[in-house]
């Protein structure tokens, strides 16, 4: 018993001793999102772009290292988000990531980040405080912000005539952004106003009562701030009850899930976001063919470009000045007119980059199709309560 | 106070009118229906067997999503009829489930009716962990919410401004004929006075020539049965599943079990009407976010442990000392 | 036998058993927590299950058990000791050090939850709650010019303080009815976080790191050469209070409070009979384990730097009493183990991590069905007069 004992140790010994000598030259580069639970086609498109990325980067043969992608899920919940970027940022020898597609995780991991001096870039999360609460140098975003979108979803509403909107928003930080832009846009515009507002948790089942309350106050509009899995329940319960108004939705439900959940109850929701659909973006077409080439399970949704340019911008930081974290942090800080596939990309001073398109999309006939486009701007069909 | 921010319209009380009325009877009528449903379950395991069993509520779950498998494997035969498909995702639900609930008691219930109670009642919370976890992990994509279909008729006529659907009226209808349906078993057949036996003195009723151990499975697979059919019906009513509704439901249906009195099926429908009702009130008369509907109900099941600690229609409790 | 006899004298292999085994484990610790690859992690789990069953076979774990029996000081002090090297050896690890320091702050508040199972019979299954309290306690204190020294204790006050409105439930029921009241106040709890905005809602809260006279727990340490990472001073506070912890619960289980509780939990009528006020003993055990679970929840939040409604819900409650089944009620020394098991395995192994609860859940059935006094079961009562233990 005691050899055998002895041996065993030696034999561990010898394991460890193996591990710790492996040759190097190899990078590792993180990537967080919701990999499972209700957004988890937007979480999933978007590892599969920040993959692509780094497997281009590595088929180069220019390329310096060798790079790793370190995927972790961090479920749409912040502190699972917090538990896994503490784990990603504790590790020495991941130089950066890009993280977070639901901006209730964004918002909760800015902290450990910057405990860490982890440098991220966003790719997914819209919520403005990101990178405007604090003025930390690691945290950097290549997406926009909701401020524009609600400001073209306000716009929007009004000029089609409508006067009364019932705000519904889930009381994650993301929800309560989305309400306060939209209020403020809403007023500053000052043809509708709002006749109610609700919060809604974000995994709640039932809207019964809140829509019961909402049908007393009969609005012509419903506007939701919040994520597809309630989206999709808040749409097939308003149907339940009979209310007959237009469903109003921001960059969180533009996604498949949220059609192949409702059906044809999905036709007429408005829905906005920033960036051009991923087609029409400058390197949209090299996108989508190099991403078809790998043939990955799930498209890459309405953020997967985002990812992408994200993944290759931390990977042409590296590649300038080394795997070193700080170093990485001191090169993201001078982006200007970066060239990419979603347009030049520049940080200003709080790291956050401006997308000034907006795209309008109304669901029809079960696709999300750009407003300009549709058949309900040109009159030939119209939507609730549509003059 | 929290949940009231600057610039949000709050209704102290919502101007009520009897279209509004209505409305909200309705709702607190559904969801009693199935806190009920789920509560009758738990009344039944705790009378014939005196165990609180937990996984009754993942149990739902997975009658539910075995049901959506039946409707996925019904559509790809090409069957049309909605009614058809209905019929036989109920079907074989219920008895997937009565199975399952065979199987749940002999192997994990039964052995450990000798050890302290305490141990059933974790080892059945434990269960419906693993039922809950292998849906999300089995079923494909299982961690998502899935749509359910529509499979009863949409039509709706309005009374006033009340909009009363068909298919909450079929299935309060169904819900409530389950329940007589269960009653009549349990009152009038001899199954169910070897049930009621069972359930007051396990002893006597073994030396009386009853079946113990048949009797139990068959208790067992009633109130799974049950579990699958409030499982179909709350897809039904939603229009979609997903892997947590058992917890939720579960939980539920256990507070509404103890309310009402654990071992008596009429308490189990008055607490799940009960609940229902408490919150329902609590997003009424309260200015508070209809969040806090939850967080009030439980907090009245709390203190109504406090007052009556053995529910409302009380069990006769006697311990051999 | 009277007081005034000598004492026995105690035969037996002494300490050496019990601090070579303890020196072995914290060989183990090391290796497993040092380890990256996967297939390296299962054989380490693997070997480690072999050699204990192996060690049972072949009668090595009886001396453990009696070192471990009559000498327990040195035993605790073997196992401080090794705690510290473990840490000391990974010193500049992040993860690591979390992870460890997780461990202890875990063992802390199962110990507490012990005391209210394990030793009184007083159900709790809303353990992660109080632990969730004592953790907002420090995200609202820390930060506010308050001693973050003395938040853990307001957390484990404010913990008690809550406990106290569920008082009246938890003593006018039993059985299943009481297993209710901490069911749906866990429940409860969480539905309440998420909606009140005033503690963050959903979103929750940061907590800032704990600083004591003018140094801040969060930044790194420097001896010389060697940088500490800053978990290491969370390291140190959790270790002194799992020292603490260990021996007041130790103590408890000694004393007639013990035995009162035990006597309680075993037949609640006998020992009314005998004139035990089963209130005021169950009313005790319960403050006295909320107490516990606060302080260690305080503490953890302000390690993690975050608190959330999500981190604090019924099943992290039911992960508690599953490490307290798993370790063996009412036994310390098993919780240590029970708590490394569950919370350091599903972190090495990356590719359970996503079986982890149904894993969890299958062993825990495993247990009840096979084993249901835990791995290390609690050990009888043991009473010679004059010997001191």
């Amino acid at each position: 018993m005691k050899k055998s004992a002895i041996l065993a140790a030696v034999g561990i010994a010898a394991l460890l001793l193996a591990g710790a000598a492996e040759a190097k030259d190899k990078v590792k580069v993180g990537f967080i999102g919701p990999l499972t639970g209700g957004v988890s086609a937007n979480g999933l498109g978007g590892r599969n772009s920040a993959d692509l990325a780094v497997r281009l980067r590595n088929a180069d043969p220019k390329a310096k290292y060798e790079y790793e992608l370190i995927v972790l899920d961090d479920e749409c919940k912040p502190n699972v988000a917090v538990q896994v970027a503490t784990k990603m940022a504790a590790e020495k020898d991941i130089v950066a990531a890009a993280t977070h597609y639901c901006s209730a995780t964004a918002i909760a991991t800015v902290d450990t980040y910057h405990k860490f001096g982890f440098p991220v870039i966003v790719w997914g999360a819209v919520l403005p405080d990101i990178t405007y609460r604090n003025n930390y140098a690691e945290v950097h975003r290549v997406n926009g912000t909701m401020i524009n979108q609600n400001d073209a979803n306000a716009e929007l509403i009004s000029s089609l005539g409508y006067k009364t909107v019932a705000v519904i928003h889930d009381t994650t930080d993301y929800g309560k952004g989305h309400n306060e832009y939209f209020s403020k846009s809403l007023e500053k515009i000052g043809k509708a106003k709002i006749v109610g507002t609700f919060g809604v948790t974000a995994d709640q089942q039932d809207f019964t009562t809140e829509l019961t309350k909402i049908k007393a106050l009969n609005p012509d509009v419903i506007y939701f701030g919040g994520l597809t899995p309630i989206g999709v329940r808040i749409r097939s319960q308003m149907d339940k009850l009979g209310i007959k108004a237009v469903f109003d939705g921001t960059s969180g439900i533009v996604s498949d899930s949220y059609i192949q959940g409702l059906g044809p109850l999905a036709e007429g929701t408005l829905a906005f976001r920033e960036g051009a659909p991923t087609e029409k973006l400058p390197g949209g077409k090299f996108f989508m063919e190099k991403y078809n080439e790998q043939k990955y399970e799930n498209p890459p949704e309405a953020y997967g470009a985002f990812a992408f340019a994200a993944m290759n911008m931390i990977l042409d930081a590296i590649e300038k000045v080394g795997p070193d974290r700080k170093k990485v942090i001191d090169e993201l800080a001078n982006v200007k007119d970066r060239d990419s596939i979603v347009g030049k990309i520049t940080f200003d001073d709080h790291g956050q980059n401006t997308v000034p398109v907006i795209t309008k999309y109304v669901v029809q006939d079960g696709k999300f199709v750009e407003w300009a486009d549709s058949e309900y701007a040109s009159g030939k069909r119209k939507l609730p309560g549509q003059k | 106070m929290p949940g009231i921010r600057p610039g949000m319209t709050v209704e102290l009380l919502t101007p009520m009118n009897a279209a509004l009325l209505a409305q909200y009877v309705m709702n607190g009528l559904m969801l009693g229906m199935m806190y009920g449903l789920v509560a009758v379950g738990f009344t039944l395991f705790f009378g014939v067997l005196d165990v609180i069993k937990f996984s009754h509520g993942d149990v739902l779950t997975v009658g539910a999503f075995t049901a959506l498998a039946t409707f996925a494997g019904v559509n790809a035969m090409g069957l049309a009829s909605p009614w058809l498909a209905l019929l036989l995702m109920l079907v074989i639900a219920t008895l997937a489930m009565a199975f399952l609930g065979m199987l749940i008691a002999r192997f994990l219930v039964m052995p450990l009716r000798s050890a302290p109670a305490l141990n059933t009642l974790l080892i059945t919370l434990m269960l419906g962990t693993v039922l809950r976890e292998c849906v999300r992990l089995f079923y494909p994509q299982g961690a998502n919410p899935k749509p359910f279909p529509a499979l009863l008729p949409r039509g709706s006529i309005d009374i006033g401004a009340f909009n009363l659907r068909f298919d909450n009226v079929m299935m309060l209808a169904a819900g409530a004929l389950v329940i007589v349906g269960l009653q009549l078993l349990l009152n009038r057949t001899k199954l169910g006075l070897a049930i009621r036996a069972v359930a007051q003195d396990e002893e006597t009723a073994r030396t009386m020539g009853i079946n113990f151990t048949a009797i139990v499975l068959i208790t067992f697979a009633i109130g799974s049965g049950l579990a699958a059919f409030a499982g179909v019906m709350n897809g039904l009513y939603y229009n979609e599943v997903n892997f947590g509704i058992g917890l939720y439901l579960g939980v539920i249906g256990f507070s509404a079990a103890i309310i009402g009195g654990l071992g008596s099926i009429y308490g189990a429908i008055l607490g799940g009407f009960l609940f229902a009702g408490l919150q329902i009130i609590g997003t009424v008369l309260l200015p508070l976010a209809s969040a806090y509907k939850d967080v009030f109900a439980f907090a009245v099941v709390i203190a109504l442990m406090a007052w009556r600690p053995t529910g409302l229609i009380r069990e006769k409790i006697s311990e051999r000392v | 036998m009277s007081a005034s006899e000598p004492a026995r004298k105690i035969v037996g292999p002494g300490w050496w058993p019990g601090v070579a085994a303890i020196a072995l484990a914290a060989v183990y610790v090391i290796a497993l927590l040092a380890a990256e690859k996967q297939n390296l992690i299962i054989a380490l789990l693997a070997i480690g299950i072999v050699a204990v069953i192996g060690a049972s076979r072949f009668g090595l774990l009886a001396p453990v058990t009696h070192s471990f029996a009559w000498h327990e000081n040195g035993m605790a002090f073997a196992a401080l000791v090794s705690a510290v090297v473990v840490a000391g050896y990974f010193h500049d690890e992040h993860f690591v050090l979390l992870l460890v320091v997780t461990v202890l702050l875990m063992t802390v508040a199962t110990l507490g939850l012990n005391i209210q199972f394990g030793y009184a019979g007083v159900l709790n299954f809303a353990g992660a709650s109080f632990f969730g309290i004592g953790a907002y306690t420090s995200a609202v204190l820390n930060g506010t010019g308050f001693p973050s020294i003395l938040v853990p204790l307001v957390g484990g006050v404010a913990s008690a303080l809550v406990g106290c409105m569920l008082l009246l439930p938890v003593l006018r029921t039993r059985g299943h009815y009481a297993a209710v009241v901490t069911i749906a106040f866990a429940l409860l709890f969480k539905t309440f976080l998420e909606v009140n905005d005033v503690l963050g809602g959903p979103q929750g809260l940061q907590v800032k790191g704990m600083t004591f006279l003018g140094w801040s727990f969060n930044d790194n340490v420097d001896i010389g050469p060697v940088t500490f990472s800053f978990y290491w001073s969370y390291f140190i506070v959790s270790l002194a209070l799992l020292a603490l912890a260990f021996a007041l619960v130790r103590r408890l289980e000694r004393s007639w409070i013990g035995l009162n509780l035990d006597a309680l939990r075993l037949d609640e009528t006998a020992a009314a009979c005998f004139g035990l006020s089963t209130t005021r003993w169950k009313i005790t055990a319960f403050l006295i384990g909320n107490v516990l679970i606060g302080v260690a929840g305080a503490l953890f939040g302000m390690v993690g730097g975050f608190v959330g409604p999500n981190n604090y819900s019924f099943a992290d409650s039911l992960i508690l009493v599953s490490i307290l089944l798993l370790g063996g009620i009412g036994n310390p020394w098993g919780l240590i183990v029970g708590t490394f098991i569950v919370i350091v395995v599903p972190e090495k192994l990356q590719t359970i991590q996503e079986y982890r609860f149904l894993l969890f859940a299958l062993l825990v059935i495993g247990v009840l069905l096979f084993r249901p006094e835990g791995l290390l079961p609690r050990t009888v009562r043991r009473y010679f007069p004059g010997v001191r233990t």
